[in-house]
């Protein structure tokens, strides 16, 4: 385990934070373009921070074409002198912003505006779900995502491979599983954003819909507009601004492989068990002192195998973890409190959601799922098909 | 049916599809097989390579029952067994497709499948798998 060498030594003054944060309207916003979400959550973020446009010197954001941070930037009028568009999936925005946290950290740039929009709901309608790994219309691209979209796979499809092979492996059932819906159901009732809010069983679960064996319609995330946005800046930028700075411990950042299965080494096993030992030893910390979770939920499958590779328990054990009450408030590990993506809201890369409510958490706003006295939180994310993980490791304290 | 894109790396695996053999890339300086194919090797970092002809036996690693399609041309075959097929003879490599010719309720981890030939076109064939004939018993030669 290499831990990074930096890190120690950075000036304590530029060590980062996140001094703002906000989502724009969601879930579902018929009058607003992709921009427009991006400009209205990132307003939101900067004057949380009390900040404006004119104090952003860096900018990035992860979309689905060529070019995509210069675009929102010309549409927000910001000129910045740092700018990353990395694209990840659903793990871009943590990625994003271990990378601004480096650029601050660094002296490349001193208030990087992290955003992110969509109009997926909106704009594509509701079969993306099930939508194949390659993307745009008729010709498929010679990729490797290729070699099983013409076989009819599909992305619940992935997902529900990697199920199956769990359920095998470790004996998980459909009802563990359904247990995480269940949970972020019940998170979701103390949000008024969230787009699913009425509690649901776990018999609601296992009778819902197959749409791809094991997984059933309450298994998948919802589909949604939306966006959010965070602020990264050092802590002595921070240190007179409006809001109490969260700071960023640790962060890394894994892939296994990039749309195909036939790739993944082994279908239990994601990159968060690379990258999460690694953000907490960069960050200090060990699981345990992990107060509140915000793990990618685009699959209640997903949680399972993010808690596992995480260290929340042993490999195997992620099933009975969940159903045992794991992700609830007063839980071992109180997750997703906004609702997540399997009732609150995923847009399509929903990172930038999980930073957000691990801030809210954090600075203690959380409300009617607020995690008393939390001190440490985790953002996690996952794209592509479990294809690229990243961890960040937030606290409310100086490290 | 959509075409599919290839390229220097993937074409010889569509011809040979094409022609009814099931081929897996197989690196020549350390013998580590691919698959999706790939234009070097990820164990040696070599880019020289064959394509391994397979007997297309093998069993099933991970499945799903997909019962609702993304492509339109797929939508009368639902629902369908999409599975990871861990395949014979080709070093632990895995593939994506399908098994039929079976009740998808059948359809087991650890099921041994055998290699079916679907048509798409003059251009396309598929290699797709159904359920082995099952072993003979104790007198018979197995599999």
């Amino acid at each position: 385990m290499s831990v990074d060498p930096h890190r120690g030594t950075t000036d304590r003054r530029r060590r980062a934070v996140i001094a703002g944060v906000a989502t724009s309207d969601y879930p579902v916003v018929p009058d607003l373009s992709e921009h427009a979400v991006h400009g209205q959550a990132a307003d939101r973020a900067l004057a949380d921070a009390g900040l404006t446009l004119a104090d952003v010197d860096g900018y990035a954001s992860a979309g689905f074409f060529p070019m995509y941070a210069a675009g929102v930037c010309e549409y927000l009028g910001l000129h910045p002198t740092y700018f990353d568009e990395t694209n990840a999936g659903g793990a871009s925005f943590e990625v994003l912003v271990e990378h601004a946290a480096y650029a601050v950290e660094a002296g490349a740039a001193e208030v990087v505006l992290v955003t992110y929009g969509s109009v997926q709901l909106s704009q594509m309608g509701r079969t993306l779900g099930t939508g194949a790994p390659s993307r745009g219309g008729g010709a498929l691209a010679p990729g490797p995502a290729i070699h099983d979209a013409l076989w009819g796979n599909t992305l619940v499809g992935n997902y529900a491979l990697a199920a199956r092979r769990h359920m095998h492996e470790f004996g998980t059932t459909p009802e563990q599983l359904a247990a995480v819906a269940v949970t972020m159901r019940q998170h979701a009732a103390s949000n008024p954003q969230a787009q699913k809010r009425d509690p649901i069983t776990v018999d609601d679960v296992v009778s819902s819909r197959l749409v791809a064996d094991p997984l059933h319609k309450l298994d998948c995330c919802v589909i949604s507009d939306g966006g959010a946005a965070c602020v990264v800046t050092t802590a002595e930028r921070a240190a007179d601004l409006r809001k109490h700075p969260v700071h960023i411990l640790g962060a890394a950042h894994a892939t296994t492989h990039q749309m195909n299965l036939s790739a993944m080494p082994d279908l239990t096993v994601t990159g968060a068990a690379q990258c999460g030992p690694l953000a907490f030893a960069r960050a200090g910390i060990t699981p345990a002192d992990v107060d509140v979770a915000q793990l990618y939920d685009s699959f209640t499958i997903t949680v399972v195998l993010t808690v596992e590779d995480l260290g929340f328990c042993a490999k195997g054990e992620g099933g009975a973890f969940v159903a045992d009450g794991g992700l609830g408030l007063g839980g071992r590990l109180p997750t997703n409190t906004d609702g997540g993506g399997l009732s609150a809201c995923h847009p399509g890369m929903r990172g930038m959601f999980l930073i957000h409510e691990a801030v809210r958490q954090l600075r203690g706003e959380a409300g009617a799922t607020q995690v008393p006295g939390a001190r440490v939180a985790v953002a996690h994310g996952t794209g592509g098909m479990l294809s690229a993980s990243a961890t960040l490791v937030l606290g409310r304290d100086a490290p | 049916m959509p075409m599919p894109a290839a390229n220097a790396e993937t074409v010889g695996w569509w011809e040979a599809a094409r022609e009814h053999r099931l081929v897996v890339q197989r690196c020549t300086v350390c013998g580590r097989t691919r698959h999706p194919p790939g234009p070097i090797c990820p164990g040696c970092r070599s880019t020289a390579a064959e394509w391994d002809e397979l007997a297309g036996s093998g069993v099933v690693y991970t499945y799903t029952v997909v019962r609702q399609a993304f492509l339109p041309a797929l939508a009368d075959r639902l629902p369908y067994v999409v599975a990871a097929v861990e395949l014979d003879g080709a070093g632990g490599a895995r593939m994506v497709s399908n098994v039929v010719d079976v009740d998808p309720g059948d359809v087991s981890i650890g099921l041994r499948v055998e290699l079916v030939w679907e048509d798409m076109g003059p251009e396309l064939a598929l290699p797709r798998f159904r359920p082995a004939p099952t072993a003979p018993g104790p007198t018979g030669a197995g599999r």
